[in-house]
């Protein structure tokens, strides 16, 4: 390298090139001070409202929807307190009906979806190895809506103005006639602020996974993580903007009177329900998907060997998500369907098995002779396996008509969908709790600890759930306050009661094990589990830029395939906060990416969102005055300073006909 | 440390058109949660229309009953003025693809001129259904669509004049050059989508 360039290069802050053995250690350690003064972060409350590190906003996502959580559980505790025995006086009927609402509304929209949506946030990146995400602004909007949804409900709750029609609010009860007040208003508006936020990250996930791949990470060689959170996205994309207008049609009949769901003028009440589960059908699978994608890396991590059938696999989670959305109308059995139409309905629910199937022997042929390395996460996987199939399987039957009809919206629902959700999504959330905890912290969370997590979870969850199978076969409804003693209900419900303590002393015992984790578990190096994705190559906690040099990725399982002498990716800036962009098929680099730092704008834009539809609940006006907030933030966040850009490369003017080629992807020996 | 190969992207530009920029992938992943927002509205005006004899409702004069079908005018005018303003829009496109600075501006300009113009016509066009949003359940989804593309038209006029201002004022940078690209494609979308709403909204009424 003639030493003029080296000057050059040096100047605009670029790494050298070419460097010769002796130079190396010294320009890596001087790249890495560089390096880490580009990518710091904002801290104290200004990194609060500016901070766009993908890690940081991961971990806040996932510190917000676990406290959801966790508050999730505790009203299905007081839910199962009030039926331990029949004819209770613990909650009376209009604070069972704003717990049951504000229980499942919790978990399926402020702790199940942007958990899923948070791990990929963490982990897409840095799988894919690149230094942040494709939209880290966007990001940043994104948590705070979803924070500003989750704070909206609970102000409701404790103010005794908690939605109390149901997780799904179904009209004519959620309508202005059965349901005057704001509670529902504050659910409907809830549901606007964590839509937002779903798409928001679905739009970053897919972004970062299509564009900022690591070169040579071709389709095929896409991590099953991966995949599985694109595959959760698009359906996010497609199914969301169904409850958007859902819930839009039910705010706006109750507020300006439109009739979109009164009879009366015309409306109707069927097609709030059609247009509720043409969301909540495919919102299972936007739970359930990116819990398998879980689920594969740790298979391949203890069972120490290649996953069997990874195109099946990809298949797989592809056609769920297709066959997800033919699915909506199987919660619909009991209003006037066409029969045509139900044993369409019937059809795809029965045939949504077959991938699932195709899934689940996939990981067991991968299991199948391996030697097993059975750690907590692999112990949730199992658990998983046993759960899941059983809900399965109790899906299926809900899936005949017949059937449906005798036990619809009885105990046997809430078992069914319990099995799917807790077991299809929390096992396995769990599992990836214990897989990655040591590369969010640098520690481990302790193995015997893990293991009475575990069981207590499992028996518990078993002991709650089971039982309500036969409660809904005796015929008790869900949704009752209390019941009386001559139905007989009484000692199933007591059992099932035992169980959500033990289950709640499972979660306890997470809670205790990260704690103490976090001060003295085991420190865990890069790679505790000798795992084989590129997440596993870089330090615990990871740095601030992720990768020193991005990685050129040779195989299926980058750290597992590596020679001796990978290739790296050299001639990014170490000044500016650069990434490569690759092409969409083949990861071939295409441009030297300059991703956005930290700003305040974003938060900004959400509070104008919260304005607006906070105080939309209460007049339409406020909409008018959204516009202009949200013009001016969004103005702001147009023309405020690009800090990131470098002014002096800026190509300016010129004039370009044709689209510079990229260089091949074939490593020079230098 | 021995040396190791690389992968040299020094030479690689910040910025391309298209498939190349996340940015472009963003706005047409925004674009696929919209597209598919306004198949579920198209499906639930006709869903709503089945619980209709007709469509739109008769209403009962003093003697005679009348049928009220939605004024055709001013949507057949910002069918024309959108149409009309994709040329501007494709030279705009074109010139930034080039980097020719002042025929971006012209271009510019005039799809802002045509933005306003159609904001202005759409006012006059939600008068033009007859039924107020809270008459009946024709008149609220009919507003409903019109009102949902009217926001996409401010959003769309905002974002023109942003960039114009830009363009006009600062530098004819790449970056904003591939905003401009992108920028088109949302303005073919808008038109797209308003050609199809437009026959929804006045020709289903007018099909015996």
């Amino acid at each position: 390298m003639s030493h003029k360039k080296a000057q050059k290069e040096k100047k605009e802050g670029r790494q050298p090139a070419v460097v010769t053995d002796e130079e190396l250690a010294a320009a890596m350690e001087r790249e890495r001070g560089e390096l880490e003064k580009t990518w710091a972060r904002p801290t104290g409350w200004r990194g609060w409202f500016t901070d766009t590190d993908h890690k940081a906003i991961a971990m806040r996502y996932i510190k917000t929807a676990f406290v959801f959580f966790l508050l999730g559980g505790v009203e299905a505790a007081l839910m199962r307190i009030q039926l331990m025995r029949p004819n209770n006086h613990f909650l009376n009927p209009d604070q069972y009906n704003q717990i049951f609402t504000v229980h499942g509304t919790t978990m399926m929209f402020l702790f199940a979806v942007p958990i899923m949506t948070a791990m990929g946030i963490y982990l897409v990146p840095l799988m894919v190895g690149a230094r942040d995400v494709a939209f880290p602004r966007l990001n940043l909007y994104g948590y705070f809506v979803y924070l500003v949804g989750g704070l909206l409900l609970y102000s409701g709750f404790v103010l005794n103005t908690g939605p109390d029609a149901g997780w799904f609010a179904y009209v004519p009860l959620s309508g202005p006639g059965y349901s005057p007040g704001k509670r529902v208003d504050i659910w409907a508006q809830m549901i606007t602020f964590t839509e937002i936020s779903s798409l928001v990250g679905a739009i970053v996930i897919i972004g970062t996974a299509f564009k900022m791949r690591a070169p040579g990470m071709t389709l095929n060689r896409i991590p099953l993580f991966v995949w599985a959170q694109v595959v959760t996205a698009f359906m996010i994309i497609f199914a969301m903007p169904a409850v958007m207008l859902a819930s839009s049609f039910l705010a706006s009949d109750r507020l300006i009177d439109t009739h979109f769901f009164n009879p009366a003028e015309g409306g109707d009440a069927i097609l709030y329900q059609h247009l509720f589960w043409f969301f909540g059908h495919p919102e299972v699978y936007i739970i359930f998907i990116p819990a398998l994608g879980f689920i594969s890396p740790i298979i391949i991590t203890f069972a120490r060997r290649k996953i069997f059938g990874y195109v099946p696999l990809v298949l797989s989670l592809i056609s769920t998500a297709f066959i997800g959305f033919g699915l909506w109308v199987h919660h619909m059995f009991a209003t006037p369907i066409p029969q045509m139409g139900q044993s369409l309905f019937t059809a795809a629910s029965m045939m949504i098995s077959i991938p699932s199937g195709v899934q689940i022997f996939c990981w067991i042929a991968t299991l199948w002779g391996s030697k097993l390395n059975i750690k907590t996460p692999l112990l949730f996987v199992l658990g998983f396996f046993a759960i899941f199939v059983l809900g399965g399987l109790t899906g299926v039957m809900l899936a005949s008509v017949p059937l449906d009809l005798q036990i619809h919206d009885t105990f046997f629902v809430v078992a069914h969908l319990h099995y799917v959700l807790i077991g299809g999504s929390v096992f396995p959330l769990f599992a990836a709790f214990y897989y990655w905890f040591p590369k969010w912290t640098g520690r481990m969370l302790s193995e015997w600890a893990g293991r009475w997590n575990f069981w207590l979870m499992f028996i518990g969850f078993n002991l709650v759930f089971f039982p309500m199978h036969q409660l809904g076969l005796n015929g008790m409804p869900r949704r009752v306050y209390t019941y009386l003693p001559e139905t007989g209900w009484g000692t199933l419900n007591l059992v099932a009661s035992i169980g959500a303590f033990i289950l709640a002393s499972g979660v306890l015992v997470f809670l205790v094990n990260v704690f103490w984790a976090r001060r003295a578990g085991a420190v865990a190096g890069d790679n505790p589990w000798q795992a084989d994705s590129l997440e596993w190559s870089i330090p615990s906690p990871p740095p601030n830029y992720n990768f020193h040099n991005i990685p050129v990725v040779q195989g299926r399982y980058p750290i597992w395939q590596a020679t001796a002498d990978a290739p790296v990716v050299r001639g990014l800036s170490t000044t500016k906060r650069e990434t490569v962009v690759t092409s969409v098929m083949d990861a071939q680099p295409e441009l030297r990416f300059e991703i956005p730092g930290p700003s305040i704008w974003p938060s900004l834009v959400a509070l104008a969102t919260a304005v607006t539809f906070i105080a939309g609940i209460f007049t339409p006006w406020a909409f008018l005055v959204g516009a202009i907030l949200a013009g001016i933030t969004l103005t702001g966040w147009f023309f405020c300073d690009p800090n990131y850009e470098n002014k002096t490369a800026r190509e300016t003017g010129e004039h370009s006909h044709s689209v510079p080629r990229a260089p091949e992807l074939r490593p020079k020996e230098v | 440390m021995s040396a190791r190969s690389v992968i040299d992207v020094s030479e690689l530009q910040h910025h391309q058109f298209d498939t190349y920029d996340p940015v472009w992938w963003g706005n047409n992943f925004l674009l696929a949660i919209e597209t598919s927002m306004f198949a579920i509205l198209i499906a639930t005006y006709y869903y709503l229309r089945q619980n209709f004899h007709e469509w739109p409702p008769p209403v009962a004069q003093l003697t005679a009953t009348l049928q009220p079908l939605p004024v055709i005018t001013y949507g057949t005018a910002i069918t024309i003025l959108l149409v009309v303003s994709c040329s501007p829009m494709i030279v705009t496109d074109l010139s930034a693809r080039w980097g020719y600075r002042r025929l971006s501006q012209v271009g510019l300009v005039i799809c802002v001129i045509c933005g306003l113009a159609a904001i202005v016509l759409r006012s006059f066009e939600f008068s033009a259904v007859y039924f107020r949003w809270d008459s009946n359940a024709y008149g609220s989804i009919v507003w409903f669509m019109l009102g949902m593309h009217m926001l996409h038209l401010l959003v769309l006029t905002t974002e023109s004049v942003l960039l114009m201002i830009w363009i006009f004022t600062r530098e004819y940078d790449m970056k904003h050059r591939v905003d401009i690209v992108t920028l088109a494609v949302y303005w073919y979308w808008v038109t797209g989508i308003w050609v199809l709403l437009y026959a929804i909204i006045y020709f289903t009424p007018r099909m015996k």
